[in-house]
């Protein structure tokens, strides 16, 4: 019996022995980070590249925008990834903090209707109706009246929401908190909202999960997980009066509409102007946030400077629906002179 | 038939009491049939769903970077996993079996009955708690010492699985010193050996299967926690290291993380992943029961 | 005469008057570092609790004990009430308990009393095993095939029956839901509960449950008569430990319960428990009055499941005390 645990555990060890050889790479610098599930795809696309041309090994860890902000604060990470930009508490516990603009894309409104079609028409005021509550089945007259002759069903709304602290949750309440009054008193922008309706997922893909899992659900997430999972998402009414769902295209236009920036690259592109005709309300950036000083800051610089540069090349942002950082070229130029605040310390 | 004859068969209020009996009994058997059904349900459940990921690559890959497709495995994540008890381990077992050798041998019965308190306190926390506990002294504080503090890391996961084991061991091994019979410990007296070599010597070696089960036991426990995890050892990279002050990957954590996601690759990931711990746990809790039989054999008890 | 002859075979100052050094060293570090072991662990307890109460401070001071009345959980305007997340805890466990008590009772008693000898072992061994699954592959288990299977079947039955009465109103046919947790939460608290009962139905003398036989009881009268009323204090503290158990999961409920507060007046319906908010929300919280509000949240589930325990441990002392006659 000794004998057969023996060769057991021996066994057990040849299969992690080999594993370890397989899986490990060879002394290169390890550059961490954590944050926003909204801005995973991308970085994974990112990371064999990153490999490829400077020898950085990129782990990341899809966390949640808040508890990426957590971690870089708290220096367990090298870089922390958010959607959501600092606001004034998390600014101040983490002073030598930046926040770099590093990819663009949007949060389409998804939905798990049968029978409906690929994409629904909906407007701010309807959706901020249906998180409160207040819009309660999919064959509701407000509905109805912005999807003429569609097949909708006698079935409960449930609106599915992100439990954790999110930068996509920020994104979505920053658009309903600028259409709709009463969504900004009672409810307002945060990473954490208190939905008054709906079930709670935890990351992009919970909420993705969630969505295809529940008859008449609906909720909000990165476009590249409703893609990627099949989920149909809604056409939303921007200022200029037209329907539309999320595409490249339209991502840039909203980008290109809002030409003033902060000096700390706080970017809200929600609800573009009515100029904006052909913009998707609901687009957002996402940061990288470093400290100004830090161990690994040479190769954080490099690394940000091409996940600027070529790291938005088609066959990685296009393809999951970012679009071009340099859309807006001041947020390029303002991107790219953050970036040079980056000084490493004396290691 | 004899007209005298008097009939055996129950009537009136006995045959209601035969009725009460067998209701009573069919309940009992449904009740136990009912909670094997469910284990079976839950085992072949992981099982079937999992059993298509399980592949060589599953054990000696890591995650796929392809957002789109790719298959990937959990290589990082049983490497993790093995790191982060056997850390446990290294701290739970000479602290648990001290301590109740400490109970066993040394302390009055009045101290005895406070640490097994303290134990049985410590054994209920819940274990969310604990994680924020470690947290908020291994990650929190700005000195790293030993690879632990201002990051999550191995050790501090490692640290707080320890807590969660510490009980039970301790519970176990001062279980089976008390069954080591006292006279065993008198002759060593006797012929005047001093108590340390009585202990080291006699008592251990007596009950070593016993607390080799007691462990074992705690281990396969430690293995399956995900909440102390959660704040001590879940920002990890997406590759195998054995670096025991980074932050690692771990099975539970993965199928965490996994079970949630809307793209079926990753699901059929968590199940094989579940497959994987459900085993390990099973046949792990299965072997301590079998070395206790054995244990008990040898000390000479029967059941 | 006796003496006369040990005397005798005993030369006078042989024996040694003290003991070698080594062995005094080597006692004196034995007990030294089991002693420190000892302290050591209680030194853990004692960190936890206070590492707790102090990271609980801030919001203590804020709160104060209307955190536990107060209904509202909003990290924009840094409000934080934790009252629907207690109630939801202590629901969620108590149902469990409700559920688990008389199967883990009913499976006690099968494995002790009224299974055929050969099987109680394999049995007694697969409920066990039950034990050993991790909260995290239930709570899979749970997403993917308990709660498409309440929301299908248990629930609408459930409803049909007893839709009348609030707490089994609304529409059955939701899945995350405070049902589905308390369903898992019977599943994880069964065999701790049904374990000890078995040890304590075990322990019932054979004297008693044969006299009573013998005096024509059926075997459910002596369960009834005999083994349940000696062991009665133990059967309630084995409940109350499992209510312990239940008390504090946090994964496996946060991955069925739906995470969402306020309550409803249904168990159909989304819930959250104080464990499973602190899984979701304690990585990312943005503003430090939420980290605290957090944390003393944790420290109440910690009084709570505290108590729990300690109540388990009165029952067990009272217990012993009617058992052994005070003796």
């Amino acid at each position: 019996m000794t004998k057969r645990l023996t060769i057991l555990i021996a066994a057990v060890a040849a299969v992690l022995l080999a594993a370890t050889a397989a899986g490990a790479k060879s002394t290169d610098t390890t550059i961490t980070g954590a944050g926003s599930t909204f801005v995973q795809p991308l970085v994974a696309a990112w990371t064999p590249a990153i490999g490829k041309a400077f020898g950085y090994t990129v782990q990341y860890s899809g966390v949640g925008s808040g508890a990426g902000i957590a971690a870089i604060t708290a220096n367990q990470v090298d870089f922390g990834a958010s959607d959501a930009p600092l606001n004034e508490a998390q600014q101040s516990a983490c002073p030598d903090c930046i926040q770099i603009p590093w990819a663009l894309s949007a949060t389409a409104v998804a939905y798990n209707v049968p029978g409906a079609p690929a994409h629904l028409n909906l407007d701010g005021n309807t959706i901020s109706k249906i998180f409160l509550g207040t819009i309660s089945n999919w064959n509701d007259p407000a509905i109805a009246a912005l999807n003429k002759g569609a097949n909708l069903p006698d079935l409960k709304i449930t609106p599915v929401f992100r439990s954790d602290g999110s930068g996509t949750s920020y994104n979505f309440t920053d658009y309903l908190s600028s259409v709709n009054a009463n969504w900004k008193t009672k409810i307002g922008t945060s990473t954490q909202p208190a939905f008054p309706a709906g079930q709670g997922a935890k990351g992009s893909s919970g909420v993705a999960g969630l969505i295809t899992r529940t008859n008449g659900s609906i909720g909000y997430v990165d476009v590249a997980y409703a893609l990627k999972n099949h989920i149909k998402f809604a056409a939303v009414r921007n200022k200029a009066g037209k329907f539309l769902f999320p595409s490249l295209r339209r991502i840039e236009a909203a980008a290109l509409a809002f030409t003033t920036l902060p000096a700390n690259n706080e970017l809200h592109i929600v609800n573009p102007p009515k100029s904006a005709v052909f913009a998707y309300p609901v687009s957002t950036y996402t940061y990288v946030i470093v400290h100004k000083k830090s161990a690994h800051a040479a190769e954080l610089r490099k690394m940000i400077f091409w996940a600027l540069t070529q790291g938005q090349g088609s066959q990685f942002a296009a393809k999951l629906t970012f679009a071009k950082l340099s859309t807006n070229k001041k947020v390029l130029v303002a991107a790219e002179k953050t970036l040079k605040q980056i000084q490493a310390t004396g290691n | 038939m004899d007209p005298n004859a008097i009939s055996l068969k129950a009537t009136g209020r006995g045959r209601r009491r035969l009725l009460a009996n067998r209701v009573a009994e069919g309940s009992a058997v449904l009740a136990a049939v009912l909670a094997i059904a469910v284990l079976a349900v839950v085992i072949w459940s992981v099982g079937s769903r999992g059993i298509g990921a399980i592949n060589l690559d599953f054990f000696i890959k890591g995650p796929s970077s392809d957002f789109f497709g790719g298959k990937g495995g959990i290589a990082p994540a049983l490497v993790g996993s093995l790191m982060l008890v056997g850390v446990a381990t290294l701290i739970a077992l000479p602290m648990g079996v001290l301590t109740a050798i400490f109970v066993s041998e040394f302390a009055p019965v009045q101290v005895s009955q406070q640490i097994r308190l303290w134990l049985d306190v410590l054994n209920g926390f819940p274990s969310i708690v604990i994680g924020i506990f470690v947290f908020t002294l291994a990650v929190k504080t700005k000195v790293p010492i030993l690879g632990i503090g201002h990051h999550q890391s191995a050790i501090a996961g490692g640290f707080a699985l320890a807590v969660i084991m510490l009980p039970l061991v301790a519970r176990s091994t001062m279980e089976v010193l008390r069954l080591v019979p006292n006279q065993l410990r008198e002759a060593s007296y006797a012929l005047g050996v001093s108590k340390w070599q009585t202990v080291i010597r006699v008592v251990l070696p007596t009950s070593f299967g016993g607390i080799l089960t007691g462990t074992t036991l705690a281990i396969a426990r430690a293995a399956g926690e995900t909440a102390p995890l959660l704040f001590t050892c879940a920002i990890a990279g997406q590759i195998v290291d054995w670096n025991p002050t980074h932050s690692v990957q771990s099975i539970p954590l993965t199928i965490l993380n996994d079970s949630e996601s809307a793209d079926p690759a990753l699901h059929q990931q968590a199940w094989a992943a579940a497959f994987v711990l459900i085993l390990f746990v099973l046949v792990t809790s299965l072997t301590a029961r079998l070395l206790l039989e054995h244990s008990r054999k040898k000390l000479g008890l029967q059941q | 005469m006796l003496a006369h002859v040990e005397a005798a075979s005993v030369p006078a100052g042989s024996l040694p008057r003290t003991r070698h050094l080594g062995d005094r060293i080597g006692d004196g570090l034995l007990y030294g570092l089991t002693a420190l072991a000892s302290i050591l662990g209680l030194l853990v307890v004692l960190a936890i609790v206070w590492r707790v109460a102090d990271g609980a401070w801030p919001a203590i001071k804020i709160f104060k004990a209307g955190f536990l009345w107060d209904n509202q959980w909003n990290v924009n305007l840094n409000q934080f009430g934790a009252r629907d997340l207690i109630i939801g805890t202590v629901v969620t466990s108590f149902g469990a308990m409700i559920l688990a008590a008389p199967l883990s009772i009913a499976i006690g008693l099968f494995l002790s009393e009224l299974a055929p000898p050969a099987v109680r072992a394999p049995v007694g061994t697969l409920i066990d095993m039950l034990a050993a699954v991790p909260s995290v592959v239930i709570g899979l288990w749970g997403i993917y095939v308990l709660a498409p299977f309440n929301a299908n079947h248990t629930a609408p039955l459930i409803h049909s029956v007893l839709g009348w009465i609030p707490i089994f109103g609304g529409d059955p046919h939701t899945e995350s839901t405070v049902f589905t947790a308390i369903v898992v939460l019977t599943i994880m608290t069964i065999p701790i509960t049904s374990s000890i009962c078995r040890e304590l139905f075990m322990g019932v003398p054979s004297e008693l449950e044969e006299g009573s036989i013998g005096l024509g009881a059926t075997r459910w009268e002596m369960v009834k008569t005999v083994v349940v009323p000696s062991v009665r204090g133990g059967v309630v503290a084995a409940v109350i430990l499992g209510l312990g158990r239940a008390l504090g999961e946090a994964i496996a409920v946060t991955q069925v319960i739906g995470n969402f507060i306020p309550l409803k007046h249904t168990i159909f319906a989304p819930g959250d428990t104080a464990a499973s908010r602190l899984a979701n929300q304690y990585q990312g919280a943005s503003t430090n009055t939420q980290i605290a509000a957090l944390i003393y949240l944790a420290l109440v589930l910690l009084v709570i499941t505290f108590l729990t325990n300690y109540a388990a441990q009165r029952v067990v002392k009272r217990f012993e005390f009617q058992r052994t006659g005070g003796a």
